[in-house]
């Protein structure tokens, strides 16, 4: 079934190929696609069908996948990749500006000069903190953005603004946006794929890769950490084969009777849908799953031989395998927020370092080595930063929230390599030149997808929903290659 | 600059939305009848300060200009003539001169608010115009504000803080198809849109709906039989007093109950997740109660203030007792991390007082009061000293000066003769534990003496000296003699390495023996409870920005201001002289259920509506404040609210009025042309369909495969993971029970339910999510669970239908989806039935030499593949895509 180039499997292609049964009503919708692109307005009366079929965008797209590997908790930019000499200069000295804390009973005014050192690298000189050593070897294909802010320094709430658009728990997750605008090159495969952390769940657990009020199938689907990584994705050895395609095609023809006597139900359409794409999702996943036809080279370009990298690298590069196959949207999470250093810094800022640096890095390498990075945007960071004031006492302190200023970094997709955009101020707390709030980065991110922000919406309680939340909000163009 | 406010923007935005919702033609659909009428005039009336201007202001402003003591700039923007007054900058606005006004310049250059999030092109033309116009008041301002935001006339004009009246009801004659009350207002709303209901869904519909709504559980074989043939033309109402006297309705209905409460088995917070063993009382309490159905205002009461209607000491208890104590568990259902470990023990005790506070206030006031832990709430009128009066409330019972972790505040149901039995059970058993004590010293002294004689003679007694010398008095030369000589560190944890099987033998003896002494003693049995230490009345101060660490002034225990008339706010005293403990939650409670309060039976009416019919008539059912959805029917949530109140608070009444009602009895279908004029069905035009959930989805299985274990109440069933990382519930008869009785651990969620949306209970849940996923259909495709669920339902079928196919296909249909096959269905089964059995009979030998492989794959090497013969395993996967498909996951 994946003869050839996988990324080069087109619509015709998945109909040609055909997959179960007859008379598949996603086959039905795939050819009404086009007019699915603009949602109409206030027209109800032809009940509204969803599915995941490649939707073409208004521009040109630069980028076609997505890889995001969100770092929870929020990592501190003047420790890896914002060095502030002012604030090294006056470690330890009383910062007179304000400063919004969330934990008031350890806060302090005390400078905190970054312990660890900064090195230019690459062509571009990018400057990067010691304690990422493998990011140090990828400046030249990345793009650093400094000058992020959310305004917010509550996990919660800035998880929100970043990924959601807005607070609401209710309102849909970015990638669920984007499997709505744009659908997937890969039918047997889900649009938007989660891969959490095996030890537990990131702060807002599911919130993060769900639908909210968009419609079900443009939820992420959990590929678990480990075997069997899609549950139940197996059916019994006596079921497999014909048996099964015969109970689907029953079970298929009993829930299309269904909807016939219930028309316009769009849940009852998805349903069906759901079950066709569980069936396709037996043969592909299991191949694109297995990492065990990788190279050694590409093992530890991933961090596989290293036990602390390993888990991580491993997923990272099971992201490669997923987007190579046409999802559209990959995220990998952390285990709730590792990245929340309010204390123990010094020990444990390098720690999740260690896990995340390599992976990271070599997820970057592996890609443009495929030829693959001009089409695939990678992302890489938290929901805000931290302050350059210390929590608690300076030795085995850390430091307290910052959605004043923070940085992240993107890689590909049409995103201008070897740069820095943005700067924070001489202490790394407020952003203050070129700066990108929440919903600039979220206007940029749809653009670069070909999407226009303002155009991208979704009529929810008589209301024209947008990620963006309605807000004003500018694409980022500077950063564009 | 501004301060951070951390949910502040985003609900700005939300609440611009609603308003321009409001105010833009498109907007009127979503309001009915006379509240329509509002909204237009709104739209067209004078712009004033306090209508139009202030919210603007209170959305986007008055958090440094008014709202706090401290005025940036020195301007308060909280009337009008302050704005005329103006800051450090000079005047604010002069009007008439839109133009020339600082604040509007300020705003539209984009200087203020200093954020990123501007106020909107719209509000900046209304605040223009109403410069413009002269910047008009709706009245004469008053002479002096108080601190803070306050609450002003328009906040007291909300519809949810209206005092409750009765509404009047048209004539119902006049309308064909109303057949209750609450037909009549809602037809009233839809002849306005040219609406009327669908017609009556057919009757095996109505049964099968009416059953799982009030049952959860499907009509049994006898109740399709009966209902089917019963032309009585009460037959409906008695098939409904049927279901809602089964012992199943609490079951169902104290489900949706226990969400609300955020029902937990475990204590969160913490990664211990420490296990709540004496939850399930709660939770049997709750059912018990629905099943009884127990006036709605009583079980609040026992809710929020059960231990104060027990005299003290609580001992020797009644079961009359025990229930009103049990039920307080309640307010014990918020995370708890203060035994477990939680770091920070002061955050962790104010976390869980917090977390109370806002199941309370969701349960029963529908609103979000925990913004007012910080400042004024920003949105809805609850101002910050409301919420520490709130607090108040439970403080003696949540003392966190002198708290009491989880094992503290159990009561044990020991009487004081099974405490004196305990004692003396005890004391026997300390008798063998100190024969036992003897017996090991002796062994190590044996054990010393051997070893010893390891060693020249000179040095023996130096070296038992310093082993008999305890730690913290020895000699450096004796600690020296320790560093050289390990098997000195010879202790009642390692001796046994020394000493032979008979002599260890001899010692587990007495262990035994004391086992079984102890297993004389009666079982301690505890209850989950909320009580307060008499005499302990700690003070409640307010938190300067919500911060412990910054306690103001003290506070008394009331009511919210909002929600009494102007000057009446319900207040509390400290102490209520004719009980020992404070009697503050008890006050509480009867406030709450005094018929006056304007928020608990419309909340509570509200939930019961979203579970008969899938939406609430207020979307937001924890949110009656401006943040959340207005009414789609005011009328009919008043109507229903005070008919509650009027019926005594009785739940099984209010069900009984609303499924008797034409709205609950229509059909599903969408109809083209009403779909046309309202999409959303925001006038209930058709019957909603709704998902089960997850539990019922369990539920229904289980039923239909005819496996299900009805024992009630008790322990509940155990969750565990299982090998591949499932949460997984107990296999055997226990495994077979409702998923009510399963273990709720907040860490652990059972993996099928969690993936039908079962929430994870982070504090409660007030609204399900209903997902469509493809990992639920892998689920019942491949699951273990559905495979065995659907050799059971074919195993039921054969004895009843004698091997016959085409008998075995209608008993499916009736058991799965309470009605017989059509032809077409009855046609398509058999054929399918004849393509698998002729499919598993020609392909047999080629089939198991692909298991073979496969078993060689997948591990299960050690596992006997069982194989079924051919008609049963046809019969097998008819039934599995019965219970897998749409008509079996919905109800229409």
């Amino acid at each position: 079934m994946t003869s050839g180039n996988p990324i080069q499997n087109t619509r015709r292609e998945f109909l040609s190929r055909g997959t179960f049964g007859a008379g598949s009503v996603a086959l039905a919708c795939l050819l009404q696609q086009d007019k699915l692109l603009a949602i109409p307005k206030n027209v109800t009366l032809e009940p509204k069908t969803y599915d995941l079929t490649p939707k073409v965008p208004a521009v040109q797209p630069r980028a076609q996948a997505m890889i995001s590997l969100f770092m929870h908790g929020g990592p501190s930019q003047m420790d890896l990749m914002d060095p502030k000499p002012e604030l090294t200069k006056r470690d330890g000295e009383s910062y007179d500006g304000k400063v919004v804390f969330s934990f008031f009973n350890r806060a302090t005014s005390r400078l905190l000069g970054s312990p660890w050192k900064f090195e230019q690298h690459g062509e571009s000189g990018t400057p990067v903190s010691e304690l990422l050593p493998h990011m140090a070897g990828i400046v030249d294909d990345i793009c650093v953005i400094r000058s992020m802010h959310t305004d917010t320094n509550d996990h919660g709430t800035s998880i929100g603004k970043l990924l959601h658009g807005g607070t609401r728990p209710q309102r849909p997750a970015l990638g669920a946006w984007l499997s709505y605008g744009l659908g997937s090159e890969n039918q047997n495969l889900p649009a938007f794929v989660a891969l959490p952390d095996p030890e537990r769940h990131p702060n807002k657990g599911i919130q993060n890769w769900g639908n909210g009020w968009l419609p079900s199938i443009f939820q992420g689907t959990v590929v678990r950490p480990k075997e069997p990584r899609i549950l139940n994705l197996d059916p019994p050895p006596h079921l497999k084969g014909t048996l099964q395609r015969q109970n689907l095609d029953f079970l298929q023809e009993l829930n299309r009777d269904y909807v016939e006597r219930h028309p316009g139900e769009s849940d009852l359409e998805a349903r069906i849908a759901s079950y066709e794409l569980a069936a396709r999702m037996q043969t592909d996943a299991k191949d694109a799953l297995d990492i065990s036809q990788e190279t050694r080279a590409t093992h530890e370009m991933y961090g596989l031989d290293d036990p602390v990298s390993q888990e991580y690298g491993t997923r990272c590069l099971i992201a490669r395998r997923l987007i190579e196959r046409g999802v559209r949207v990959v995220q990998l999470f952390l285990p709730f927020q590792p990245w929340d250093h309010h204390g123990g810094l010094r020990k444990n800022l390098p720690e999740v370092c260690r896990k995340t640096d390599k992976p990271s890095a070599g997820l970057v390498r592996d890609l443009k080595a495929r030829g693959l990075l001009d089409s695939t945007l990678v992302h890489w960071g938290g929901e805000f930063g931290r302050l350059p004031v210390c929590e608690g006492n300076p030795t085995n302190g850390g430091r307290d929230h910052n959605g004043e200023g923070f940085s992240l970094w993107l890689a590909g997709g049409g995103v201008r390599p070897g740069t820095t955009y943005g700067e924070t101020c001489d202490f790394g707390h407020r952003a203050v030149v070129d700066k990108v709030s929440h919903h600039d980065f979220q206007a940029t991110l749809l653009h670069l997808f070909g999407l226009r922000h303002d155009q991208l919406t979704f009529l929810h309680n008589g209301q024209e929903q947008k990620l963006t939340d309605n807000q004003s909000c500018r694409v980022v163009r500077e950063i564009f290659s | 600059m501004f301060r951070t406010r951390s949910n502040l923007e985003a609900k700005n935005t939300e609440q611009l939305m609603h308003r321009l919702m409001c105010l833009c033609p498109a907007g009127i659909l979503l309001f009915v009848t006379s509240v329509c009428a509002v909204q237009v005039a709104r739209g067209e009336q004078e712009l004033t300060f306090e209508n139009h201007i202030r919210p603007i202001f209170k959305a986007y402003c008055l958090d440094c200009h008014g709202g706090e003591e401290e005025l940036e700039g020195g301007l308060d923007l909280r009337l009008r003539r302050l704005l005329v007054r103006g800051g450090a900058s000079g005047p604010a606005i002069e009007p008439g001169n839109s133009e020339d006004s600082f604040l509007l310049h300020r705003i539209r250059e984009g200087e203020m608010p200093p954020r990123e999030i501007k106020v909107p092109e719209k509000d900046i033309a209304t605040i223009a115009s109403w410069i413009a116009a002269g910047a008009p008041t709706a009245r004469e301002e008053p002479q002096n504000i108080g601190k803070g935001i306050g609450i002003t006339p328009e906040d007291r004009a909300f519809w949810s803080f209206q005092p409750l009246v009765r509404p009047v009801v048209p004539d119902r004659s006049v309308e064909l198809r109303a057949r209750t009350t609450i037909d009549t207002l809602l037809l009233a709303a839809m002849r306005e849109n040219n609406l009327s209901f669908s017609p009556d869904a057919d009757r095996l519909t109505l049964l099968r709906r009416a059953s799982l709504d009030i049952r959860g559980l499907p009509p049994t074989l006898d109740e399709f039989a009966k209902f089917s043939t019963d032309d009585a033309p009460n037959a409906y109402e008695r098939m409904l007093d049927r279901l809602l006297a089964s012992h199943h309705y609490g079951e169902r209905w104290g489900r949706h109950w226990l969400d609300v409460a955020g029902y937990a088995d475990s204590e969160g917070v913490t990664t211990a997740d420490t296990v709540r063993n004496f939850a399930y009382k709660y939770r049997d309490y709750v059912i018990r109660s629905f099943n009884a159905d127990k006036p709605f205002d009583q079980f609040i009461v026992e809710q929020l203030a059960g231990d104060e209607l027990v005299e003290l000491p609580y001992k020797d208890l009644t079961p009359g007792e025990i229930e009103k104590l049990v039920a307080t568990g309640f307010l014990r259902m918020a995370g708890d991390g203060t035994g477990s470990g939680a770091p920070d023990q002061d955050a962790a005790r104010n976390q869980v007082i917090g977390d109370t506070i806002k199941i309370v206030s969701s349960a029963f006031l529908g609103l979000t009061v925990g913004c007012a832990q910080c400042h004024d709430h920003r949105h809805d009128p609850i101002l910050q000293t409301d919420y520490y009066r709130m607090r108040a409330i439970f403080e003696p019972a949540y003392n966190w000066k002198s708290w009491r972790a989880p094992s503290a505040r159990r009561i044990s149901l020991y009487t004081e003769a099974d405490r004196a039995k305990s004692a003396e059970i005890e004391a026997e058993a300390g008798k063998v534990a100190a024969e036992k004590g003897k017996k090991r010293t002796e062994y190590i002294a044996a054990v010393l003496d051997k070893e010893l004689e390891k060693f020249d003679e000179s040095l023996r007694e130096s070296y038992r000296v310093a082993y008999y010398t305890p730690a913290d008095k020895r000699t450096e030369e004796q600690k020296q003699i320790f560093i050289k000589n390990p098997f000195l560190k010879l202790n009642a944890g390692n001796f046994r390495q020394y000493i032979n099987q008979k002599q260890g033998d001899d010692l587990n003896s007495y262990d035994q023996r004391i086992a079984e002494i102890r297993s004389h003693k009666p079982y301690e049995d505890y209850l989950r409870v909320l009580t307060e230490v008499p005499g302990e009345v700690p003070a409640t101060y307010l938190f300067h920005r919500g911060d412990l660490k910054q306690p103001k002034s003290a506070i008394a225990p009331g009511g919210l201001t909002i929600t009494a008339a102007d000057g009446q706010r319900f207040a509390i005293s400290e102490k209520d002289p004719s009980i020992p403990t404070t009697g503050r939650r008890l006050a509480y409670a009867r406030w709450l259920t005094s018929g006056k309060h304007p928020l608990v039976s419309r909340v509570l009416v509200n939930r019961v509506w979203m579970h008969h019919l899938g939406r609430g008539l207020v979307n937001t059912p924890s949110d009656f404040g401006s943040m959340g959805v207005e009414p789609t029917n005011p009328i009919l949530l008043d109507w229903l609210a005070s008919e509650f109140i009027e019926q005594r608070w009785g739940l099984k009444r209010m069900h009984k009025l609303i499924m008797t009602s034409t709205v609950y009895r229509q059909a599903s279908r969408r109809d083209s042309e009403k779909n046309a004029i309202d999409p959303d069905n925001r006038f209930l035009w058709r019957k909603p369909i709704q998902r089960l959930e997850a539990e019922i989805i369990r539920d229904r299985i289980l039923a239909t495969s005819g496996k299900l274990n009805p024992k009630m109440f008790g322990p509940p069933v155990t969750v565990s993971e299982d090998e591949v990382g499932q949460t997984v519930v107990a296999s055997g008869a226990e495994g077979l029970r409702r998923s009510v009785y399963v273990q709720t651990r907040r860490t652990l969620p059972v993996s099928m339910l969690r993936q039908f949306d079962m929430p994870v209970m982070d504090v409660n849940c007030d609204k399900r999510a209903s997902s469509t996923v493809s990992t639920q259909s892998l689920m019942l495709m491949n699951s273990d669970f559905i495979l065995e669920h659907a050799e059971s339902f074919a195993r039921r079928l054969q004895p009843e239908t004698g091997g016959d196919p085409r008998r075995q296909v209608v008993l499916a249909w009736q058991l799965a989806f309470t009605r017989s096959p059509t032809e077409k269905e009855m046609e398509r089964s058999l054929a399918f039935l004849d393509r698998q059995v002729e499919y598993l009979k020609t392909s047999e030998p080629a089939r198991k030499e692909d298991e073979k492989e496969d078993e060689k794959e997948t591990k299960k090497e050690d596992q006997e593949v069982k194989r079924l013969d051919p008609e049963l395993q046809a019969l097998t996967n008819l039934c599995q895509a019965l219970m897998a498909s749409s008509e079996f996951l919905y109800i229409d």
